[in-house]
């Protein structure tokens, strides 16, 4: 057991390219931006804007600069399937309400799971003792705030009845199996969840979001010749369930089959320095790990990153650009609206190689005389904020796929992360390759698996010397960071990209 | 005990049955918590809980679903469960799906596990707030200006759990616990900025090591790691320290469960009664720990607690099989997770291990990997300390070891005498032999 949390993925599957486009968006009729459609838990709840001025005065009753209240109404389903049918299902209701108070980089936090106004009142007192002055006053009146609309949905997931969710899992179990004789086992699961939330700061803001999140995965063993094999793959992201069409089904099962069928040829993976190609998607996790941590503003606050002096400086070559996005249409980390109130934005990372941009919360951004970015957020109500990614990904450059891999010479290709994880001071980073080939002679070789591959964020940037026009965003639904004990849902996307060197941790010295 | 737990717990089964679930169980979980952190000698973060949740696992005309919710209100209890119900009449039907036979409920010995620390409820706010500022100043003293950041938390919760069956069993239990948290920064060359950390968690505050020490040895960890540097690939023996075999002995594990194996994602499907390892490996299952984190008189269906040898001299004799699998593969149900897990020591310390091995690699930490439990492919990364004619030489960093988890097993040449008693499990530091560590 290690309690001390760390910043690794979680859940994220492997992914690759694929060649399907991300759905066209219609304006949902159900879009929560504020102002008529909204006041979803005045209407459930009784969460009047006295009550939350009340609450709020309660939580700056010993002064403070700032103070918000995070309404939350969460219902998460899961349907699973094992031995060919779907005969398990998991169902969680999370309802609460967290009351932070914001004292220049001090925190003091409270939550309940009762909204009624004695609880509230009780749990801001316990935030309101991380100040020691004399009251502050909330606004006197409270309006709704902007958000985005990135994630409309055709029907709301609630509404969904049981059986054809049961039928699209049952329909991608007959589809693994269909795929080849050789698979012995299919496990399979679709999850959806429904977060509500309201968020009401002493600056008399407020703001609801409906956050939905989806996804279906399949689990394939084959066996051949006494050897088993295992892969899997999903789809999902902040989507209606109508996106997992016959065709979406039927690609999930292709992935997993293909995938737990090429490994019965894996070789294995050389160990030492080498080059790497980066195929596109899902690899946009080294991003994530390389520099995206580190530029989470609250680490370089507090001196902890290797990237805490390098803002301006030239990092990479001019053909790399990296952002942060919590605006891209659909993916899992897209966000209307952060969980402090800043509407969902993009941020510029690294501007053709230079170093442009911390991604802040509201203590960060106070502390740099920045705005926030739109980067505040929290796993649920228990929580509270912490700079965090949205979608990080590396926009396309000019080279080809297949001059990467001939310019790579020997080396590995990358095509499918499992998770990562980073040391925020050095910089050392590693992804965790379910699936890839070896390069030889400038060519795509012999597939490989299960290894691990190390590097350092700063000379990993430095060392990208060729991005290609491939670029892709992963379209998984599993992808999940973890920090400071807290998950929230992230995504990703990448070009091909080639660098010069990584520690590739495979078996032959 | 919250004296309206069981109520609830009875009140919410009640509903269930009424409702037509031919059985269900729940599980009532009350939580406080505090959490304190420290940083620039001033308090960062102070976070105050109280929760309560439900989880109830319904059996409805031959058909299984969990269910959980915070929301205990009478009324929405009564929707939540009446729903529940109907929605699991529209899954599949799966006859292996039960709860647990009631002789399995039998022959528990209520003892004292010490879980519950007698002076919980005299550690004030004042209390945590001296240990926060103890463990930030003992680092600081210790790692003085080389430090750029040192941030601590304490915490402490008081959490009471019952378990209550439709087919007769209940089951509580109460446990405090207590955690000390050090991250810790230092300034190395250039840009980098090795990250250390130092923790510790126990049931009673008797049990932790002085705050100054905590602090101490968070500083020294982290010093430890400046002028880190990669060397070259190099097949080497290697120590992996106490508290990092957790992260090492999860291949192994992942691929003892029950699940694993009926899902044919075990490369230890067929191996029970085998040697799987060096015949010095040997791993307990022992629920009966005093103040042990995973201590327990009833698994997580109830089933009895027993202490079980699950490899034996190297020799796999157990498999984790919870009531629903050991019907799937026909079998005798042992529990369906771990309590606590324990190698028994060796006889010598980790100095004079490296004395005699002259050149390796002590492995302080880890970072990435994984592995595959249907094949036991692994890799993952590492760094520490590369020592030399048995002196520590230089840390080393971004590094890789890999490889079957069976062939890594059979080259365990030594188990160290220091158990390591502030995690869950309790591992001393395990020494194998001929391992590829990846570098330059």
């Amino acid at each position: 057991m290690d309690p001390v949390t760390r910043r690794t993925f979680l859940q994220t599957t492997a992914a690759a390219a694929t060649t399907l486009a991300l759905p066209s968006l219609g304006k949902g009729w159900y879009a929560l931006a504020g102002g008529a459609e909204a006041a979803y838990f005045e209407k459930e709840f009784g969460i009047t804007d006295a009550l939350c001025r009340k609450v709020l005065a309660q939580a700056l009753g010993k002064g403070g600069d700032f103070a918000e209240l995070y309404f939350e109404h969460t219902v998460s389903n899961w349907l699973g399937l094992e031995d060919g049918k779907v005969n398990r299902a998991f169902g969680q209701v999370d309802l609460g309400v967290g009351i932070r108070t914001v004292a220049g980089d001090q925190i003091g936090y409270g939550f309940t799971q009762q909204l009624d106004e004695a609880s509230m009142l009780a749990a801001a007192a316990t935030a309101a003792t991380i100040a020691s002055g004399s009251a502050t006053t909330p606004a006197a009146a409270l309006a709704w705030g902007k958000v985005g609309s990135f994630y409309p949905l055709d029907r709301l997931l609630s509404e969904v009845p049981l059986e054809p969710k049961v039928q699209l899992v049952q329909t991608l179990n007959e589809r693994c199996f269909a795929g080849s004789k050789l698979i012995a086992k299919v496990t399979a699961q679709l999850h959806d969840q429904q977060k509500r939330i309201l968020i009401v700061t002493s600056d008399g803001v407020k703001v609801e979001d409906l956050q939905p999140r989806v996804y279906l995965q399949a689990t394939v063993v084959a066996e051949k010749d006494g050897k088993r094999e295992r892969a899997g793959w999903n789809y999902g992201g902040r989507r209606s369930l109508s996106f997992f069409t016959p065709e979406v089904v039927a690609d999930i099962a292709r992935q997993a089959t293909d995938r737990a069928l090429i490994m019965f040829e894996a070789v294995p993976a050389p160990a030492g320095e080498v080059p790497v190609v980066l195929g596109p998607g899902v690899t946009g996790v080294l991003l994530h790990e390389a520099i995206g941590h580190g530029m989470e503003a609250d680490f370089n606050r507090k001196g902890m990153s290797t990237y805490a002096t390098m803002l301006g400086r030239k990092v990479a070559e001019p053909f790399v650009t990296i952002l942060d996005d919590g605006t891209v249409p659909e993916l899992l980390g897209a966000i209307n609206v952060d969980d402090e109130g800043t509407p969902g934005q993009r941020t510029v990372l690294v501007d053709k190689g230079i170093l442009t941009s911390y991604m802040h919360d509201r203590i960060s951004a106070r502390h740099y005389k920045v705005k926030p970015t739109g980067n505040g957020r929290r796993q649920s109500y228990q929580h509270y904020i912490q700079p965090r990614m949205r979608n990080t990904y590396m926009l396309a450059g000019p080279s080809t796929p297949e001059e990467l891999i001939r310019q790579a010479g020997t080396g590995i290709y990358v095509q499918d992360v499992a998770n990562g994880e980073v040391k925020i001071g050095e910089g050392d980073f590693a992804f965790y390759v379910s699936q890839g080939r070896m390069i030889q002679g400038g060519k795509l070789g012999a597939p490989i698996k299960d290894i691990n591959i190390m590097g350092n964020g700063p000379k990993m940037l430095a060392n990208t010397i060729g991005v290609a026009n491939d670029f892709e965003f992963a379209r998984q639904g599993t992808g999940a960071c973890g920090k400071g004990g807290q998950g929230v849902p992230v995504g990703f996307g990448q070009p091909t990209i080639l660098v010069k060197s990584l520690t590739v941790g495979g078996v032959k010295a | 005990m919250n004296k309206d737990m069981r109520e609830i717990a009875a009140g919410a089964i009640k509903i269930a049955t009424d409702a037509g679930a031919w059985a269900a169980a729940a599980d009532i979980t009350s939580r406080r918590r505090v959490e304190i952190g420290y940083r620039e000698r001033k308090p960062e973060t102070i976070k105050e809980s109280s929760t309560r949740d439900l989880q109830l696992s319904l059996y409805v005309d031959g058909r299984y679903s969990a269910q959980g919710t915070s929301d205990l209100r009478p009324a929405a209890l009564k929707r939540f469960v009446t729903d529940a119900v109907a929605a699991t009449r529209l899954i599949a039907p799966d006859p292996m799906r039960t709860l647990p036979d009631p002789k399995y409920y039998q022959g528990r010995v209520e003892r004292d596990l010490g879980l519950v620390d007698p002076a919980y409820s005299s550690w004030t706010a004042a209390d945590r707030h001296a240990w926060a500022k103890t463990l930030e100043a003992a680092c600081l003293a210790r790692g003085k200006d080389r430090l750029v950041s040192v941030s601590t938390q304490v915490s402490d919760s008081h959490v009471d759990h019952l378990r209550l069956a439709s087919n007769g069993f209940e089951g509580v239990e109460e446990s405090t616990f207590y955690q000390a948290v050090l991250r810790v920064t230092a300034q190395d060359q250039g840009d980098r900025r090795p990250n250390g950390f130092n923790f510790a968690v126990a049931m009673s505050r008797k049990a932790l090591p002085s705050p100054e020490e905590i602090g101490a040895v968070a500083a020294d960890r982290t010093l430890a790691l400046l002028g880190a540097k990669k060397i070259k690939t190099e097949t080497l023996p290697i120590i992996i320290e106490n508290r990092g075999v957790d992260r090492v002995i999860g291949s192994l594990l992942e691929a003892m469960s029950g699940r694993a194996v009926q899902q044919k994602q075990s490369f230890l499907a067929d191996k029970k009664g085998q040697r799987i390892a060096s015949e010095l490996l040997t791993l307990v299952d022992d629920p009966f720990v005093p103040g042990g984190l995973g201590s327990s008189l009833f698994d997580g269906e109830g089933m009895t607690a027993k202490r079980r040898v699950m490899i034996d001299a190297g020799v796999l004799k157990e498999l984790w099989v919870s009531w629903y699998y050991s019907r799937k593969l026909g079998c005798e149900p042992t529990s369906g997770g771990s309590f606590n897990l324990l190698i028994p020591p060796g006889k010598r310390s980790v100095a004079e291990i490296m004395k005699d091995l002259g050149r390796g690699i002590l492995i302080t930490d880890f970072i990435g990997g994984n592995s595959n439990s249907t094949t036991g492919d692994a890799s993952v990364g590492i760094s520490g300390q590369l020592f030399d004619k048995g002196q520590i030489a230089h840390p080393v960093s971004e590094m890789n070891i890999a490889g079957n988890t069976l062939a890594f097993w059979s080259n365990l040449v030594e188990v160290a005498n220091d158990p390591w008693l502030y995690g869950g499990d309790r591992y001393p530091s395990l020494v194998f032999k001929d391992v590829v560590v990846a570098g330059v």
